[in-house]
């Protein structure tokens, strides 16, 4: 009875393996990108923006990637069509030292190193998505991390909560740790 | 259902009682366990809908962020849920993200199970999709088993039966006091219908306690009790005044039957069909017969073998008729001896007007019978005398008057004065003694008269006897008229001689005035009507009777030359045929002479014909 959940573990455990052990093994981080572009489409399900963050109720929510884009094409691949509470998803690339207007979700790769500047720009209203310990220590509200060679992420609730965004409590269960 | 039809009403109330009881028990729990089972599917549904969408939610974030172990802990709290056997939370591709099994239970459904909730088996099965801000995100499926229902209907069964044992005695406890409520007037009654029927005694009445049919029932039947009650007083005194009336009867019959034992005559009471059903003692003595041989028509036994046929006859006439019975007939005595009896019968009728009985006497005439044939022997007798005698003296009186006349003729001169008045008178003497010897010749010829075959006219008999006495009319001065006459069943000879006595009287009888004769005839009846009146003296009504006997004269006047024997000829031919003769007249005022003639004589009554000649 138990063989077919035990055997679909295996797999999703061996899948697990095969995606976390395979950026590693090879230039291409492809597979672990593919999961945070997946990421970091399902925080926008998970995340409440403050009352006039849209002109209007069918406008788009923009994902901004600042600087160098390590999403390859996952991340238009699953926006394409994709809407959420209404709002159509889109991608934006900017430079690091661009203006983040229009900016829901701002993501800065693991090689951003000016951070704090990033971080600054992104302002009210703004969910802030990141990777590695500066982005967390320079404030950044979810910062991808790896363990157990799976993507996971912490979260910075005060962060959020200072910049008027609510995250819902689903996500927090599932985040590694939580800052508050 | 046909057994408690003739079941006792008391043990009708219980099991009546009982029976609706449990029939709304059954009913009510047959309903409430379906309504319940009904709506505990649906809430069950609802609480399994509601748990699988809070399983869903908790599990968005979870399947959005690839984490099985929150997954597998969200729905390892469905193991508070006993009845969830399994859950699963499915990735969109279908594959499995984490699964819940509880001890011994069956492995979820699969993740392309339709949406909803849905029975299969004794399990219910959801699946819910997983979505967050309108995204599919993947499946959640569940595998539910019923025995929740099960046990719960269990439950209910069981306190159902336990109210129906508790309904039921509850019932047969009230149906204890309905039956005291209603049964126990009822048994009153009947006791009461029974005692009345064992004593009969109609005073008795039903108690009544309630006021609802059954005391409007007692209230009837005790009404009804006293309609039979002054019914039977009713018909007590009807049946005592029935018995009085009867003891009357009784007493009459016993007078009646005294009077008709203690009569002389014979007494008998016939049937409407003429058997006789009753005959008083004098009919056994007389016939020396036992009742029972001489009852119904055993009196053919004793009548005279001649007078069998006609007695019959006269009697079964008389039954089919009613009118009255008279006839004469002969009885054997005891000693063998026939004697004459005289027999009447009347016919008694309802109020319908139908023969109930026939009351008859026989009277023993026999001596009468006797003296009457006597009579008319020595009547006989003296009538072949006076006729031979009259016959033989016609003779020598003829003589007489002969000789006289011829010595008057040849030797009056021979007489002196004297001796011709002595033979003048000798001659007149003669010639009255001859007429009057002629008369009573005609008299006695007058006796018997025969059945005339065919009808004569009258005025053939009018106008011979105007022929004979044309001398005396022409010498009176007479007027004569007639009216046109019947034919009649007369002998014209007879006919003649009362007209010629008739018109001869009154030619006679007359005044100074010339005599007017008038004779005509009307019918009466079955009769006709004869009538001669004259314009003479008359005749005082004191003699009215009189005239008509033997020798019965008014007058004394020897001019007259009247016998006296005329107008008893004349009567006694009118009764031979049955007939009737009288007059009407005053002193000095004419006299009419009437005779009747009966218009069709009945010839075969030969008896009565004759009889009627004896009483002259």
């Amino acid at each position: 009875m138990d063989g077919p959940v035990t055997f679909t573990r295996i797999l999703v455990v061996a899948w697990a393996y095969t995606v976390l052990m395979l950026p590693r093994a090879h230039a291409q981080s492809a597979p672990e990108y593919e999961v945070k572009a997946a990421f970091l489409l399902n925080f926008t399900k998970f995340v409440e923006w403050p009352t006039g963050s849209f002109p209007a109720a069918d406008s788009p929510l923009t994902i901004c990637i600042v600087g160098k884009d390590p999403f390859l094409k996952f991340l238009d691949d699953m926006v394409a069509d994709e809407s959420v509470n209404g709002h159509r998803l889109t991608v934006r690339r900017l430079s690091a030292d661009a203006a983040t207007q229009g900016c829901r979700v701002l993501f800065a790769g693991v090689g951003e190193l000016d951070v704090a500047r990033i971080l600054g720009s992104a302002g009210r209203g703004v969910l802030t998505v990141g990777e590695g310990d500066r982005f967390m220590r320079a404030g950044g509200m979810i910062t991808f991390v790896i363990q157990n060679q799976r993507v996971r992420f912490d979260v910075n609730l005060s962060a959020a909560q200072a910049a008027g965004l609510r995250l819902s409590a689903r996500l927090l269960t599932v985040a590694r740790s939580v800052v508050k | 259902m046909f057994s408690l039809r003739n079941t006792p009403i008391r043990r009708k109330v219980t099991i009546i009682t009982m029976m609706t009881t449990l029939a709304a028990l059954v009913m009510a729990g047959a309903g409430i366990l379906l309504v319940d089972s009904l709506l505990f599917r649906r809430s069950l549904q609802r609480d399994l809908t509601a748990l699988a969408r809070i399983i869903a939610d908790g599990s968005t974030a979870a399947l959005a962020f690839n984490d099985p172990d929150t997954a597998a802990q969200t729905l390892a709290s469905l193991r508070w849920r006993t009845h969830v056997q399994s859950a699963c939370t499915y990735r969109l591709n279908g594959s499995v993200l984490a699964a819940y099994q509880a001890p011994g239970a069956l492995r979820c459904p699969p993740p392309d199970t339709a949406p909803g909730i849905h029975f299969s088996g004794q399990n219910l099965i959801v699946s819910e999709p997983i979505t967050v801000g309108g995204s599919r995100m993947g499946t959640l499926t569940m595998l539910c088993d019923t025995e929740q229902t099960t046990e719960r209907l269990r439950l209910y069964g069981a306190t159902v039966f336990c109210v129906l044992l508790a309904a039921s005695l509850v019932a047969l406890l009230l149906a204890w006091y309905l039956r005291a409520l209603i049964v126990k007037p009822i048994s009153r009654l009947v006791d009461t219908t029974r005692s009345v029927a064992e004593s009969g005694d109609y005073s008795i009445r039903a108690r009544k306690v309630t006021h609802d049919e059954l005391g409007t029932l007692v209230d009837r039947f005790n009404e009804m009790l006293a309609g039979i009650q002054s019914r039977d007083n009713e018909l007590k005194k009807a049946l005592g005044e029935r018995e009085i009336a009867l003891c009357e009867a009784d007493n009459e019959r016993e007078r009646f039957r005294f009077m008709a034992e203690s009569m002389p005559q014979k007494i008998f009471a016939a049937g409407p069909g003429g058997e006789s059903v009753y005959l008083n003692k004098q009919w056994m003595e007389f016939t020396g017969l036992p009742l029972e041989q001489i009852k119904g028509w055993g009196w053919s036994q004793f009548i005279h073998p001649s007078d069998l046929e006609e007695s019959m006859r006269v009697w079964k006439h008389a039954i089919a008729t009613g009118d009255p019975l008279q006839m004469m007939s002969r009885f054997r005595r005891a000693d063998g001896v026939y004697r004459w009896h005289l027999n009447r019968a009347r016919a008694m009728r309802n109020a319908a007007g139908e023969i109930t009985l026939w009351i008859g006497s026989s009277t023993d005439i026999h001596e009468q019978k006797e003296r009457e044939e006597e009579l008319r022997r020595a009547n006989e007798d003296l009538q072949q005398f006076a006729y031979s005698a009259s016959h033989d003296l016609q003779e020598p009186i003829r003589n007489v008057a002969i000789y006289s006349e011829i010595v008057v003729r040849r030797y009056r001169d021979l007489l002196d004065e004297e001796g011709r008045q002595y033979l003048e008178f000798m001659r007149e003497g003669g010639r009255r003694l001859a007429r009057l010897v002629a008369d009573l010749l005609a008299y006695t010829r007058a006796s018997t008269v025969d059945p005339v075959p065919a009808p004569v006219p009258a005025s053939a008999a009018l106008e011979s006897s105007i022929a004979d006495l044309a001398e005396a009319i022409r010498e009176a001065h007479a007027t004569l008229t007639y009216d046109r006459l019947p034919e009649v069943y007369m002998s014209e000879a007879h006919l003649r001689q009362i007209f010629q006595n008739l018109v001869g009287n009154a030619l006679k009888y007359r005044n100074e005035e010339a005599p007017r004769i008038h004779v005509s005839a009307t019918e009466r009846g079955d009769l006709w009507c004869f009538s001669v009146q004259d314009n003479g003296i008359g005749i005082d009504p004191q003699y009215k009777e009189k005239i008509f006997g033997l020798f019965k004269r008014l007058d004394h006047d020897p001019k007259l030359g009247g016998t006296g024997i005329g107008l008893a000829i004349c009567q006694r031919l009118v009764e031979r045929y049955g007939g009737r003769i009288w007059v009407e007249s005053e002193s000095g005022k004419g006299a009419t002479f009437f005779f009747t003639v009966q218009q069709r004589p009945e010839w075969g009554r030969a008896g009565k014909f004759q009889s009627a000649g004896s009483g002259g």
